[in-house]
């Protein structure tokens, strides 16, 4: 590990684990501009030599531990696939690209069709490129993003009160997104977006449990949230607002995720099988949730 | 003059500094000191950079001319418990950091280092305790960042 700052005792015995088992290097490295959950640049997924994580600058303390862990254990998951050949990024073609703007097309022209406002063609095109873009990020991140969490939250328990307050952050910028494009997007990709952050944070509500969030009380931007569990900021939320639709199908999702999440222990010994049999879980999620959105062919 | 110069300098150093290019920011530091050496913030800034560049050691040296030059001179104390903690000088990194968080009560990193340093002394409560305070100061900064960039 290669750092200058400071850092905690737990979350240098955390970087330690991957250096170990995984045999690399981990150097850390601190951005103005960077994005707010940090950044992995891993040697499993680039062609670099060593693995760098890289956090916003203004995190000198337990956020930037947390991202720190986040990303240590997002590197695990990886390494542990790459050890046993079985690492794989979910990506796309040529061919799966025209098949989903083709999906999407075909989706936004029914929509199209019981407007009184139509959308210009130039913006419907537009349209398709963000949206795929979009959904193939999502993909990518969220069956991770809440494995990661599970498993930070278990091995981590001195940082509890930061991953409380990072989730919570997450979940409002995910709520926040496409809003503003309500209106244009079509019906289905919406609600399935908002389904795919409902179904995270339902699983996460129920994973973080409510005493954790007393201690950030004192400060005064979380008052409002006084006497509510976890589970009531999360859903509270959710339930007041215009897309209550996408509950149905983000209840399906959080089956889908529970299913196999509920089965893990997670607090076995961080051995490389442990992290390979949760990219496993983390693999079959990504592909349920592909095939449960019918978008198996992107 | 000399001083305007000096401050000028400074200027220059920290633009450098906090795009990590700590070499132009350490000759422009180094000329600030060769013409205001009275300066407590040019001896704490380029303690910044040296321990930016892994020399604790020297980076001790300019906090404590910094704290020299004004007794209560809060980043200079926390950049030293900063600098004690690189050294594992876990005691006299718990008393540097304790000092900058009475001075400067909204001190992220001073409330952060005592916390690491208690942890390394093995006294864990108190170090929680550090760390909730440590915590619920960078949350407020991060929620005040977020306001402004949506105002932006």
């Amino acid at each position: 590990m290669k750092t200058e700052m400071p850092l905690s005792k737990p979350i240098r015995r955390f970087l330690n684990t991957p250096e170990e088992l995984l045999d690399t290097e981990i150097s850390l490295l601190r951005q103005p501009d960077a994005e707010p959950g940090g950044t992995l640049v891993d040697i499993y997924t680039y062609d670099i030599e060593r693995n760098v994580i890289i956090f916003p600058a203004q995190y000198v303390g337990l956020l930037k531990d947390f991202i720190i862990a986040k990303h240590c254990t997002n590197l695990m998951i990886k390494g542990a696939a790459s050890k046993k050949g079985e690492y794989k990024v979910c990506s796309y073609t040529e061919e799966s690209v025209y098949r989903g703007l083709r999906q999407i097309y075909l989706d936004a022209l029914k929509d199209e069709a019981n407007k009184k406002d139509k959308l210009p063609v130039q913006k419907l095109i537009q349209l398709l490129f963000i949206l795929f873009s979009h959904f193939n990020e999502d993909v990518n991140e969220l069956p991770w993003n809440t494995i990661i969490n599970a498993s930070v939250y278990h091995r981590m328990p001195k940082i509890r009160k930061t991953q409380l307050y990072h989730v919570m952050k997450e979940s409002k910028n995910d709520m926040d997104e496409m809003m503003e494009q309500e209106e244009i997007i079509p019906r289905r990709y919406f609600v399935l977006n908002k389904a795919m952050f409902y179904s995270r944070d339902m699983f996460l509500a129920k994973t973080l449990p409510a005493d954790e969030l007393m201690p950030v009380l004192n400060i005064p931007q979380m008052k409002k949230f006084n006497h509510l569990e976890v589970k009531e900021i999360l859903t509270t939320r959710w339930t007041h607002t215009a897309w209550y639709q996408s509950k149905v199908f983000g209840d399906n999702m959080l089956e889908i995720i529970e299913r196999p999440l509920s089965q893990v222990n997670w607090s076995a010994e961080p051995t490389l099988d442990y992290f390979y049999d949760l990219y496993k879980i983390g693999f079959n999620l990504t592909n349920q949730l592909l095939s449960y959105m019918t978008m198996k062919d992107w | 003059m000399t001083v305007k110069e000096a401050a000028e300098f400074l200027k220059k150093g920290h633009s450098y500094a906090k795009r990590t290019k700590y070499k132009e920011a350490l000759a422009y530091y180094n000329k600030a000191l060769s013409l205001d050496p009275n300066n407590p913030e040019a001896w704490y800034l380029r303690a910044s950079v040296l321990i930016d560049t892994g020399k604790s050691q020297e980076a001790l040296a300019d906090c404590d001319k910094a704290i020299a030059l004004d007794q209560n001179y809060a980043p200079a104390w926390s950049k030293k418990g900063l600098a004690y903690y690189n050294l594992e000088k876990f005691e006299d990194g718990l008393y540097a950091s304790t000092r900058a968080a009475s001075l400067n009560g909204n001190d992220v990193t001073a409330w952060y280092i005592k916390g690491v340093c208690l942890d390394e002394l093995n006294r864990s409560d108190e170090a929680q305790e550090a760390y909730g305070k440590s915590l619920e100061l960078e949350i407020i900064l991060d929620i005040e960042a977020e306001r402004k960039k949506i105002g932006r």
